[in-house]
């Protein structure tokens, strides 16, 4: 199963698609799309880019742990958490940068 | 220090209107993004994996007080408080929003420096020696060249796209600290047999994927000729230079496919037909850009002894400051100090806004208004009365800065790593960090000697892991972080690359092979003084090889 991630362009935060069709800051918030999903993540993916505003938009494969959102790969689990060490806040949307599609 | 002409300060301020343009023109939709990266990488603005970053160039590393105040300020005003001094004698700020960068460009116009040539396929920010200027073994200060070749490469519209990025780094003394062997093309100041100072050039050195050392390709480039050579090389780069594969591309591979003879020959070519052309160097000019780095008005003072011995029982810490953050300076008297941005335990390179401002205050009290960024992600106070090192300690102590650690094992080079970089594969912080905790004793570090640890969190290497020492290069496998040791690098005039002696360790598990090679050096040196790099090199790998393997 995968969700949709990418940067928003104004703050560069790191946001996730939810099941609105709006770009969250939570992971937890992200769609999850079924292999049988791939139109409607082709769809959102279109929909995105025609935005302009989703940067670095990537696929990235998830699991479910305790009904708990853990995407495979450790970059991943770093961009949803911020930096390790030290450890610092993710970055923010800015009032303005809230996109959706 | 060098002050802009009207030139760079009207270069800059159209760059900086320009960009402001651009961000404005993104930001309403007009510029799509794959029109605007390429825009915002000649401006120094990446996208990392939490945000924007922005790297400001440091040219040669040569710093104000004014300017480390500027640069304090954006990181107390645009960012979260601190900024990241990196291997290229740069700047990163990890935090800025797209909307502030016209400010941030223009706040750094206002004290003459900018973000261009910090990306992109040109000629990147010219690197050198961080104790350029003051060094008592250098022959020549670099500086004048570094910033004739900072404005002879700025912009330059025939070089604004070359196969690939292209480093420059230069070293007025035998004793290499800027690493030359491994840029694209190293300069180290060399005289002819009339005792007159030129330079030896070295052509296709490198990190990243594949490592190679420069190779000599002219032993004496005259002052005048210099940026006629130079040319010449980047133009048998422009042109040869593969452009199919982004792997391949570096001057290093052409050097390496080609053979050094072939390219010497091209060059020489080229170079017969543009010597004596407009880029020849007049004695009036480097003597005009020289006297802006004129030495500053030094004490007339006798050569001052620093009681090391004394000082330690009187205060363990300061003698061990001391012993090892002060470089000989060539004026007696004098010494230049290190300030080691490597805290116990600390992101190594990283600097509070309030450690940037406490820096400043000090260069302009005690370093005539000086300081350098070292390629190993430390700062510098040039110029520094022995008189006056204990006023500096002690300001330094309050700040924070005060870790007696230069060129120890706990002084390590560390890219951001995964915890930031988007092309990384794994963490580099978080290794640096474990490996100054265990090695936090001074008494430790000390019996140890001068080890260099280096740190990448992915094989391109930004971290100089390949000229480690002992070098540790993070890769991902099977979704988990991974970390392959090498021994015996080294960076400097002797340089070497490391090798991978086996497999790869898990993160928690590098801190006590670190610790196995480096009792298996303290136990087989001949004597304390041996250093690790000296007692591989007679031993061999074998040794190290157990210590971290054991016996097949």
């Amino acid at each position: 199963m995968d969700i949709l991630t990418g940067n928003e362009l104004l703050s560069g935060a790191t946001v996730y698609l939810d099941t609105e069709g709006r770009w969250v800051e939570d992971l937890q918030a992200a769609r999850i799309f079924l292999p049988e999903e791939a139109e409607a993540r082709d769809a959102a993916i279109a929909a995105t880019k025609k935005t302009g505003r989703i940067l670095s938009l990537e696929v990235e494969a998830v699991k479910l742990v305790d009904r708990v959102v853990v995407p495979l790969r450790i970059r991943e689990r770093i961009r949803a958490a911020g930096p390790t060490a030290p450890a610092f806040e993710r970055q923010h949307l800015d009032e303005d940068s809230h996109v959706s599609i | 220090m060098y002050r802009y002409d009207e030139f760079d300060a009207a270069f800059v301020r159209e760059r900086t209107a320009q960009f402001s343009d651009q961000v404005r023109r993104r930001i309403s939709g007009e510029l799509s993004e794959d029109q605007f990266r390429p825009l915002r990488l000649m401006n120094g603005l990446y996208l990392q994996l939490h945000a924007y970053m922005l790297r400001v160039a440091v040219p040669y590393g040569t710093l104000s007080s004014r300017q480390m105040r500027m640069l304090a300020h954006l990181a107390r005003t645009y960012d979260r408080g601190y900024g990241h001094f990196t291997t290229r004698q740069n700047i990163q700020y990890n935090w800025p929003k797209l909307r502030d960068i016209p400010s941030i460009l223009a706040d750094l116009a206002s004290v003459e420096m900018h973000a261009i040539q910090t990306s992109g396929n040109c000629i990147r920010n010219v690197t050198t020696d961080q104790f350029a200027g003051a060094a008592a073994d250098e022959i020549i200060d670099p500086r004048p060249v570094g910033e004739i070749l900072r404005q002879w490469s700025s912009l330059h519209p025939e070089f604004t796209f070359l196969p690939r990025k292209f480093k420059i780094a230069l070293t007025g003394s035998p004793n290499d600290r800027a690493a030359i062997k491994f840029h694209d093309i190293g300069l180290m100041a060399a005289l002819n047999g009339a005792g007159e100072i030129g330079w030896s050039v070295y052509v296709g050195g490198g990190l990243g994927r594949t490592p190679m050392i420069g190779k000599l390709i002219n032993a004496y480039v005259p002052h005048e000729h210099l940026l006629s050579y130079l040319e010449s090389i980047m133009r048998v780069y422009n042109r040869y230079g593969r452009r199919d594969n982004k792997y391949k591309a570096r001057i290093k591979i052409l050097v390496h496919e080609e053979g050094l003879e072939t390219i010497k020959a091209q060059v020489e070519e080229e170079f017969a037909q543009v010597r004596g052309g407009r880029l020849t160097l007049p004695q009036e000019e480097l003597d005009r850009i020289g006297a802006y780095f004129a030495p500053p008005p030094f004490k007339s003072l006798p050569v001052a002894a620093i009681d090391i011995a004394r000082e330690k029982i009187l205060d363990a810490a300061y003698g061990s400051w001391l012993e090892n953050n002060l470089h000989p300076h060539r004026v007696p008297g004098y010494v230049s100090v290190t300030i080691s941005l490597k805290p116990i335990g600390a992101a190594p390179g990283d600097a509070t806004d309030a450690q940037m401002e406490a820096v400043a205050d000090l260069a302009e009290r005690y370093s005539f208004d000086e300081l350098r960024v070292s390629h190993e992600q430390n700062l510098v106070l040039p110029h520094v009365l022995v008189s006056d090192l204990p006023a500096v300690y002690v300001a330094l102590v309050e700040a924070g800065l005060a870790e007696g650690n230069a060129g120890l094992i706990s002084d390590m080079i560390a890219c951001p790593g995964l915890d930031y970089c988007a092309l990384a594969n794994a963490r580099s912080i978080p290794i640096a960090q474990e490996i100054s905790r265990r090695f936090a004793a001074p008494e430790r570090q000390k019996e140890i000697g001068a080890l260099k640890i280096k740190i990448s969190g992915c094989i391109n290497a930004c971290g100089h892991h390949h000229v480690g020492h002992i070098g540790i290069l993070g890769v991902e496998k099977k979704g988990t972080e991974l970390y392959q040791i090498t021994v015996g690098g080294d960076g400097t005039e002797a340089a070497a690359i490391g090798k991978i002696l086996g497999p790869g360790f898990e993160a928690e598990a590098v801190p006590a092979a670190i610790e196995r090679l480096v009792e298996a050096y303290i136990a087989r040196r001949q004597t304390p003084d041996e250093p690790f790099i000296s007692a591989y090199r007679r031993l061999g790998d074998a040794p190290f090889k157990e210590a971290l393997y054991g016996t097949a």
